[in-house]
């Protein structure tokens, strides 16, 4: 960035034919600026009610005062700016070389710095940026549920599943612009939770619970839209399972995968906590 | 050695002359604005369940999270739906405020405030479009985006106008406004509700106090020491921002570019075709099934885009073809938008290609907007629809030219900034245009825009 300006500098002072004379070294650097802005400023911004003498004026007469920029500045405020100067060049500096380090892969420097790192990085300038990269995906994950349901004459019942994916997929098919609620809300939540556990599904630390909870609180809310309960019927435990599926490869490619489908099913989960919750929520709503 | 010091004395007479970019920084201002309020007037309905207290990621389970990592949101300040409802609206409104510009340094605030609650709140709901929001909200705060097409600019052509008839001109939105915001804060603040991580805290308190500053400052004469010296640090604090927003927008295409380069299937020339037949990404099987119909074409574009992706950073140092590979990019992320169905993430995206974008072409944009709106309104003033082509450069968007010549001392500054600004573009057309704002013409922009982003 810094040549491209140089370049366009260099440009325009080629075409002014004007700027080349030595000797003028710092006045050269701030006319540019200060003429510039200076003009403007005689004319309708400054000293207002002598503009129209400002511009009748020949502007050689009056050599322009630069207003803007440290040239503008005595001695002892140009100090003031220098030294914001250098603070905002450290600063920016800083920010976007701990950045680099942040998005770069694990390296010599983040492995002796990375605390350093994380803690200027995170919360608020967590980033990543690995978009359908090394690999996009290459597989359908399918979420599926299902519940079993107390009914009103107190039988417990046990419904089909539920695929939840194929909802969001079929909410997301022909809509120009789906709702975060369909393309986010389920999938990053399964991969939040496969991240948060271990392949016997036990929770790895806070997240791991927080994302249980989710996931149970999501089984409730969808299978409610789906009336999945029956008329009188709440639902006491919920279960999930995924079916991962490769995508085809394309049929140019010759490549061969399985089409067989593989899963993965969770432990039956009690939901009467979140029920609850949920009811205390909504009478506390409609109390508010 | 010589040339070295009157080379880095230029340089910096540059950073501390003016804010940089004006038109760039506008428009990145605009873009990311008008992405947020889209989102947040899409969601509307679903609005309670990504971040309202009746949703799946419930005030319990947020509140574990933030505990645990410390993230700014003031929606945890009370699990009330009445809160949730008024934040929610307080983030629509200021979208609406910043893509005006009105008041822009609060409305930025205000606007960054309402990003960082909100997906804060519930950090699954998002993705890499989010991410772009959140970072460049923040980033917005610290520099001077309303130089143009913005009400603020507006407000301070009016207000100079005024002051060269000899009006005394009083601003009392401003003191009220930073009186609000200050008692907001600090009642906040001593009732505990700013214990989340340092850095957004102080950044307001920063803001806050700056605006104060300024003010204060702004009572001494034009001209004065202080008040100089106080606009040097703003256009230094708004040139560094600048350089950030422009180094992210770069991280983010070299990351994604270096990554892929390590993937097979961006290897092998097939990985464009797997995204396009993701159920979760492919709104519209048919398109995508004609895009990944030919098997030379899905290599193409595979590679097209690692190339791209990897190249951009680089092609900064060369005008011309960082120009074509924005205008690649762009495109590029308006397909995304549709085939891939994340028309929001590309809007995101576009608007940080934007700040790339050159000078004369968003002139250009920019009379052409003011035009259109013109003739929407069906008031188009004699002469205004290129008779002169300077105004449009300054005044651009917004209306405020458009009925200002017939004050006395306007034609004069007019013109004055009109001629400026057609010499410009001819030179910058050889040789500058780089963004930010290089081509000198914005300098006579800039005498009229350089006070008015940080009014309180």
């Amino acid at each position: 960035m810094p040549e491209a300006a140089d370049t366009s500098r260099a440009g325009e002072a080629v075409e002014a034919g004007a700027e080349a004379g030595p000797g003028t070294g710092t006045s050269t650097g701030t006319g540019t600026t200060g003429t510039g802005s200076g003009r403007g400023s005689g004319d309708g911004h400054a000293a207002p009610p002598a503009a129209a003498v400002a511009s009748a004026s020949p502007a050689p007469s009056t050599p322009p005062t630069p207003r803007t920029g440290v040239a503008a500045l005595s001695p002892r405020y140009q100090v003031g700016a220098v030294v914001a100067l250098a603070v905002v060049a450290v600063a920016v500096c800083a920010h976007i070389g701990l950045v680099f380090l942040h998005v770069a892969p694990s390296n010599t420097l983040t492995k002796q710095h990375g605390s350093a790192v994380d803690e200027w990085v995170f919360p608020e300038f967590e980033q990543n940026w690995k978009l359908f990269a090394p690999n996009p995906l290459q597989q359908n994950v399918s979420v599926q549920v299902r519940a079993e349901v107390s009914t009103a004459d107190g039988a417990i019942r046990t419904t089909g599943w539920y695929d939840l994916s194929a909802e969001d997929g079929r909410a997301i098919d022909g809509n120009p612009l789906p709702s975060h609620t369909q393309q986010n809300e389920l999938r990053r939540a399964w991969d939040f939770f496969v991240s948060s556990h271990d392949s016997e599904n036990r929770p790895v630390g806070l997240r791991g619970s927080l994302s249980g909870t989710y996931l149970r609180r999501i089984a409730l809310l969808r299978l409610d839209r789906n009336e999945a309960a029956g008329p009188g019927g709440v639902v006491e435990r919920v279960q999930y399972r995924s079916r991962t599926t490769n995508v085809e490869p394309p049929p140019w490619s010759g490549e061969k995968v399985s089409d067989r489908p593989t899963y993965r099913e969770l432990p039956w989960w009690s939901v009467t906590p979140e029920r609850d919750t949920k009811e205390r929520d909504t009478k506390e709503g409609g109390a508010a | 050695m010589n040339g070295i010091a009157r080379s880095v004395s230029r340089g910096i007479a540059r950073v501390t002359g003016a804010a940089l970019g004006p038109y760039q920084t506008a428009v990145i201002r605009i873009g990311f604005a008008a992405t947020w309020l889209l989102f947040l007037l899409r969601e509307l309905p679903h609005r309670d369940e990504l971040y309202g207290p009746g949703g799946p990621w419930g005030h319990d389970l947020a509140e574990q999270m933030i505990a645990d990592n410390g993230a700014f949101t003031v929606l945890l300040w009370s699990d009330g739906r009445a809160w949730f409802e008024l934040v929610y609206a307080l983030a629509v409104l200021s979208s609406v405020l910043l893509l005006l510009g009105w008041r822009t340094r609060t409305a930025s605030v205000l606007f960054m405030v309402g990003v960082l609650s909100l997906q804060n709140r519930s950090v699954f709901m998002g993705d890499g479009g989010d991410n772009v929001l959140h970072l460049m909200s923040i980033y917005l705060v610290l520099t001077r985006c309303a130089q143009v097409w913005s009400l603020d600019a507006r407000r301070a052509r009016r207000a100079d106008a005024a002051r060269a008839r000899g009006e005394r001109v009083v601003d009392r939105v401003g003191p009220v406004l930073w009186c609000g915001s200050g008692f907001l804060l600090l009642t906040v603040t001593l009732a505990g509700g700013l214990d989340s991580d340092w850095f957004v805290p102080a950044l307001l308190w920063a803001v806050w106090a700056a605006l104060g500053l300024w003010w204060a400052v702004g009572r001494s004469a034009e001209g004065s020491q202080p008040r100089i010296l106080l606009d040097v640090v703003a256009n230094i604090v708004h040139n560094g921002a600048l350089v950030v927003i422009m180094a992210e927008a770069c991280l983010i295409y070299a990351t994604a570019g270096w990554y892929k380069i390590q993937g097979s299937r961006w290897q092998d020339g097939t990985a464009v075709y797997y995204p396009l037949h993701l159920d979760y990404f492919s709104p519209w099987p048919a398109l995508s099934d004609a895009l990944a119909a030919s098997g030379t074409m899905v290599m193409l574009i595979t590679y097209g885009t690692v190339a791209v992706q990897v190249a951009f950073p680089f092609t900064l140092f060369n005008r011309r073809v960082k120009n074509v590979l924005l205008a690649v990019m762009m495109t590029e992320h308006a397909v995304i938008a549709v085939t891939l169905g994340l028309p929001f993430f590309s809007l995101a995206m576009i608007a940080a290609d934007a700040v790339f974008l050159p000078t004369p072409f968003l002139r250009r944009l920019g009379d052409l907007a003011a035009r259109a709106r013109a003739r929407l309104l069906g008031r188009l003033p004699a002469g205004a629809a290129g008779g002169r082509p300077g105004d449009g450069g300054t005044g651009a968007a917004l209306p405020g030219p458009r009925t200002k010549p017939a004050a006395a001392p306007g034609p004069g500054s007019g013109r004055g900034a009109g001629e400026d600004s057609t010499a410009e573009p001819g030179a910058a057309a050889d040789s500058g245009g780089t963004p930010p704002g290089t081509s000198g013409g914005d300098s006579g922009t800039d005498s009229q825009g350089t006070h008015v982003g940080f009014r309180a």
